[in-house]
């Protein structure tokens, strides 16, 4: 006679089954729930902004083609082409990377490289508290002083009241840490073994940081300058208050390059400053200016979202290297 | 050379497998000591860092064309020493030197030196293979660069090429000059390491236990490199290896660490012989417990 | 001092001779200095950036003002019999405010002042009780009929508003007021000898010190006289803001978290949620408030004005509520604390995860009992700076129309509303330089509580992990 196998079974003589758990079920689909919101959150940006747009361009007065390519935006005689407010975004985050690089970058050698514990232990928090101030604050600091010293060094006839240049240095100033921590880490990052051989062929700090440190950490801040860059893009409180609410709008070939179009001293409303001004204003549910900031919107939507996906390649590359 | 592990036979076998060329005398001669003229003499050198004396008074003489040897128990400073020779413990916030490095009769450590140059002449090879983040010719080209290579884009392509010869390499990279130095087997990034250091013309090299991070066979070529090395170069090696420094060296240093009265362990320089002396017939008690595996 | 090396024959001609290396060496030594002095500088120009920043906030807050009163406080105090020296405006009692409002405001606009929030609760002043009930009974009542009456601080500022009609004619920034006063009044005189204020008498003017931000500018509600104007409605607004925010994105938030780190296997849907947060995290906040506009204010209207939970007339005529700015707020915050709440949760090592589950705990039960627990300092932390965040975004609320101009406290999610950050917008927007003082005192008290929310996120996070050890 075969043995049949003995059946495991608990304590009160059932064998083992998986138990139904009801409760398990329902915390799991509501936990499910949750993150499944963050995916129709996107699903909302993009299909709000994809309808109204799409509204938009089905105006008559509105020529898709015409959107991007001519240079003129001036809804109320009909010219909606998005270069001028594009021209004033690019402007204002490429003077802004431009002060924010270097101040950057070079913090965040000095700090990886240079400084001791204590001096770091003084520095970091200091660059922490320049990102948590509040944009409006900064928008009300660029009117306040950045635009009257500007205004003062280069005389008051070449620098208008709204400026791009006054709105570009005060975003870079907000920009800087994001540049600096994610630099700093990528820095710190590199290992110690790679500056000791270098060191150890002759070479001076200088060398060291710059010829070896510096290249090997160069994808993550590569990513953090972009980062910065789709923070810049995206900004709008400063804009909104320094820059002006008048689109620069040009003609390529007929204006004057240097002295109108990429003038940093004269206003140029940004595509984030045009769209919190319309809304700032009376705002009918169906007309076209409603309509034209959720274009702009998008425009907007699908930059900052290029921008991003860089930099998290660069990101990506970084850590192959390192771990 | 027999196919057991070198674990399996005694030191005295080692040694008389491989006869050093030192030119000490030989064990139980009468001939006078005949010192080669030193390299790098330490003098009554002491290391800190912050209020721990980690090795005290060490007084040395390496040779000329000699691979030398420090060895002795874990923490008892020997690696401490190898850095001080090229001043590599300045990067040590709380490291401090006390006493003088001579090199070619100039103290490394008076006032107004600057390290940068002491190590233009006195490279390093490290424990761990470290090659830099770039193409295998640039990181031999890098070294070389930093120190005012004045040649053309031909010459420093011989000199990298001359670089890897040396170092036993160039056969296997020469076709991928422009891959990146980590694409490398551990044995072969040590060897570019070493091709690296010696591409910027040192006159001494230091290797800081070169092969603890590598399997049998890479040693072994690493040990024969080293003594293809000795004829244009003067070595010092850390190692933890009692057999390897029986296989290549010409003199070894034994240091020691013991606990002081304060409590403080700093190591000490025991005993410093011509290799075969040291293993066959050491004078001190404490070599002798120590090669024959009583500590360490 | 010089190292020489005595023979170099190796290459003699690639290699710099002893000589020239030195010569180099000096230039590669001076190089290095120049170059760790820069980055320093470099540095040092961000930490003078943030305190140029501080400076121009707190300068703009204080100083000297020629302000020209139309009644002088210190006379009205005096003509009701008080001493002026020891008796101020704000220590008079609230009938005898009441009263010189009675005496010193028409008719027209003391009735519109009653109708937007009474004197007193049981009895009218500037209306009659008969056309007082018929007002309140019709359709569309004015909110005077259901708010209650108006307190000490309101009533102070009408009267000071509409009685003693302060104007700030000129001011003088902090430091200059503190290191040259004279020259303040020298130069009022000269604007006043050119002419450029012909309403005053320059008898009129007093120059005293102003602190624009004071306590009593923390609890006097909002105001279209900067003179007068306080941010009380915009704190109260920004309160019950983030009191939504928190209700709704912590929840979720903590949900999505817990499921991507406790629950989720690695499918392809899984992934596409992880990147598809951290996509949302990078999205400008203006976007998230073209969100806002397009759903929670126009197309939930019913919902985010109230009809739908009432049955006759709703709180609010339109969408642009509390409840709208706060969800939308919350929408901006979701991935924040969603990516903190996985930091925490990640960081509770797997041993604990194990050792529950292996007791044969399920894992809901593991994670309430075990994993939360542990991570909830993190999560904490993550959340409170998730909030302080959104206590400063501006962008979203102009979009959901905040922008309005609000003068009565909000009372409930369906209110209209205004807040801190927004009120800064609107005052920086102004060219009188009076708003501007004001915006910098505004500012003022939105980062300090901004830096005290942070401290106490950074007192949790140090309480908590020392516990831990």
């Amino acid at each position: 006679m075969t043995a049949e196998p003995k059946i495991e079974t608990d304590r009160g003589g059932r064998p083992f089954e998986r138990r139904r758990r009801p409760g398990e079920l329902v915390i799991r689909s509501f936990l499910f729930s949750c993150g499944v919101l963050s995916i129709a959150v996107t699903a909302g940006i993009v299909y709000e902004l994809g309808k109204e747009s799409l509204l938009f361009f089905q105006d008559e007065r509105v020529g898709f083609l015409e959107f991007f390519t001519t240079s003129v935006w001036q809804p109320q005689v009909g010219g909606f082409g998005v270069w001028p407010l594009v021209l004033g975004t690019l402007y204002i985050s490429l003077i802004a990377m431009l002060v924010a690089a270097p101040i950057g970058l070079a913090a965040a050698i000095y700090l990886s490289e240079y400084a001791s514990q204590r001096v770091r232990g003084v520095f970091k928090p200091v660059l922490e508290v320049l990102v948590g101030i509040p944009t409006v604050v900064y928008g009300f600091f660029a009117l306040t002083f950045m635009t009257p010293v500007l205004r003062s060094v280069f005389g008051a006839n070449v620098v208008g009241f709204f400026n791009v240049a006054s709105a570009g240095i005060v975003v870079g100033i907000l920009i800087v840490p994001l540049i600096s921590s994610l630099a700093e880490d990528s820095l710190r990052a590199v290992p110690d073994s790679l500056r000791q051989a270098a060191y150890a062929l002759g070479a001076s700090k200088l060398e060291v940081s710059t010829r070896v440190v510096v290249p090997a950490a160069l994808s993550g801040i590569a990513a953090g300058f972009v980062i910065a860059m789709s923070r810049a893009v995206g900004e709008t409180m400063v804009v909104t208050l320094a820059a002006g609410a008048s689109p620069r709008n040009f003609t390529l070939g007929q204006d004057p390059l240097f002295g109108y179009v990429l003038n940093p001293f004269q206003g140029a409303q940004a595509m984030t400053g045009y769209v919190a001004i319309t809304a700032n204003g009376d705002l009918g549910y169906n007309t076209i200016d409603y309509n034209s900031i959720f274009a702009i919107g998008l425009t907007l939507f699908f930059i900052t979202l290029g921008l991003n996906s860089v930099s998290r390649r660069f990101v990506k590359r970084f850590q192959q290297v390192y771990e | 050379m027999s196919n057991e592990t070198s674990a399996d036979r005694s030191i005295g076998d080692v040694i008389e497998a491989n006869p050093t060329t030192a030119t000490g005398p030989r064990i139980g001669s009468t001939e006078a000591v005949f010192e080669p003229p030193g390299v790098i003499e330490t003098n009554e050198m002491s290391v800190y860092y912050g209020a721990f004396r980690a090795v005290a008074d060490v007084s040395l003489a390496f040779g000329k064309n000699q691979i030398s040897a420090l060895i002795g128990p874990s923490g008892c400073g020997k690696s401490t020493v190898l850095r001080s020779l090229n001043r590599m413990n300045d990067l040590i916030a709380t490291a401090r030197t006390e006493g003088e490095v001579h090199y070619h009769g100039q103290n490394i450590y008076a006032d107004g030196v600057d390290p940068v140059e002491v190590r233009r002449t006195i490279g390093m090879v490290f424990q761990k293979p470290n090659p830099f983040p770039k193409s295998i010719f640039d990181n031999i080209a890098w070294g070389a660069k930093i120190n005012g290579f004045k040649g053309s884009k031909i010459e420093m392509e011989d000199l990298v090429r001359e670089a890897l010869e040396s170092a036993a390499l160039w056969d296997e990279v020469k076709d991928k000059l422009n891959e990146s130095g980590y694409s490398l087997s551990g044995g072969q990034q040590q060897r570019l390491c070493i091709a690296r250091a010696i591409a910027t013309k040192p006159d001494v090299i230091l290797m800081d236990e070169p092969c603890s991070a590598l399997d049998p066979i890479a040693t072994l070529r690493i040990e024969e490199l080293m003594l293809e090395l000795k004829e244009d170069y003067s070595i010092i090696i850390v190692t933890h290896n009692m057999q390897q420094a029986a296989r290549v060296s010409d003199k070894t240093a034994f240091f020691n660490v013991k606990l002081n009265d304060a409590g403080m362990r700093t190591g000490r320089l025991v005993e410093y012989s011509p290799t075969d002396q040291l293993f066959t017939s050491p004078r001190e008690k404490d070599t002798e417990d120590y090669i024959t595996g009583r500590f360490g | 001092m010089s190292i020489e090396a005595p023979e170099r024959p190796k290459a003699p001609e690639l290699f710099p001779g002893d000589e020239e290396y030195r010569r180099h060496l000096g230039g590669r030594r001076r190089k290095a200095v120049i170059f760790q002095m820069f980055c320093l500088a470099m540095l040092s120009l961000a930490v003078l950036s943030l305190a140029t920043l501080l400076y121009t906030i707190i300068n703009d807050s204080f100083g000297l003002v020629a302000t020209v009163n139309e009644n002088d406080p210190e006379e009205i105090v005096a003509g009701l019999g008080h001493d002026p020296e020891v008796t101020g405006l704000q220590d008079l009692s609230h009938d005898q405010l009441v009263g010189l409002l009675e005496a010193n405001v028409s008719r027209g606009v003391g009735r519109r002042l009653e109708r937007e929030q009474r004197f007193y609760e049981d009895r009218l002043v500037f209306e009659s009780d008969a056309t007082w009930a018929e007002i309140c009974s019709s359709g569309g009542s004015p909110t005077g009929c259901t708010a209650g009456p108006r307190p000490h601080a309101d009533v102070l500022q009408l009267v000071n508003e509409r009685v003693v009609v302060p104007d700030v004619i000129a001011s003088y920034p902090l430091v200059s007021s503190l290191l040259d006063p004279a020259g303040f009044e020298q130069e009022v005189t000269e604007e006043f000898e050119a002419g450029s204020f012909p309403d005053h008498d320059i008898e009129q003017v007093s120059i005293e010190w102003r602190a624009w931000f004071n306590p009593t500018f923390l609890t006097t509600p909002q105001n279209s006289t900067p003179e007068v104007a306080g941010i009380r409605t915009a704190i109260l607004g920004s309160t019950w803001m983030v009191a939504i925010t928190i209700l709704f994105a912590v929840p979720v938030g903590l949900g999505a978290a817990i499921y991507l780190v406790e629950y989720a296997r690695p499918t392809r849907l899984n992934e596409f949620i992880q990147t598809n947060i951290n996509n949302l995290a990078g999205v400008p906040s203006i976007i998230y408030g073209m969100l806002g506009l397009a759903i929670f204010v126009r197309l939930l209207e019913p919902v985010t004005s109230g009809a739908v939970f009432t049955d006759g007339v709703p709180p609010s005529d339109n969408g642009r509520t509390v409840l709208a700015a706060g969800l939308t707020l919350g929408l901006l915050t979701l991935p924040v604390v969603i990516i903190s709440a996985q930091e925490a949760l990640k960081a509770v090592p797997d041993s604990l995860r194990h050792a529950g589950l292996a007791l044969g705990a399920t894992r809901w039960q593991t994670v309430r009992s075990q994993i939360l627990p542990v991570a909830l300092p993190g999560i904490l932390t993550g959340t409170i700076l998730a909030v302080a965040r959104a206590v400063g975004e501006t962008a979203p609320l102009i979009m959901v129309g905040a922008a309005t101009f609000v003068t009565t406290d909000p009372t409930g999610p369906f209110s209209k509303f205004t807040a801190l950050p927004i009120q800064i917008f609107q005052w920086t927007s102004r060219p009188q330089p009076e708003f501007h003082n004001i915006a910098a005192a505004a500012s003022i008290a939105l980062l300090l509580l901004l830096l005290t929310l942070n401290a106490v996120a950074v007192i949790v996070r140090n309480r908590y992990s020392r516990r831990a050890e």
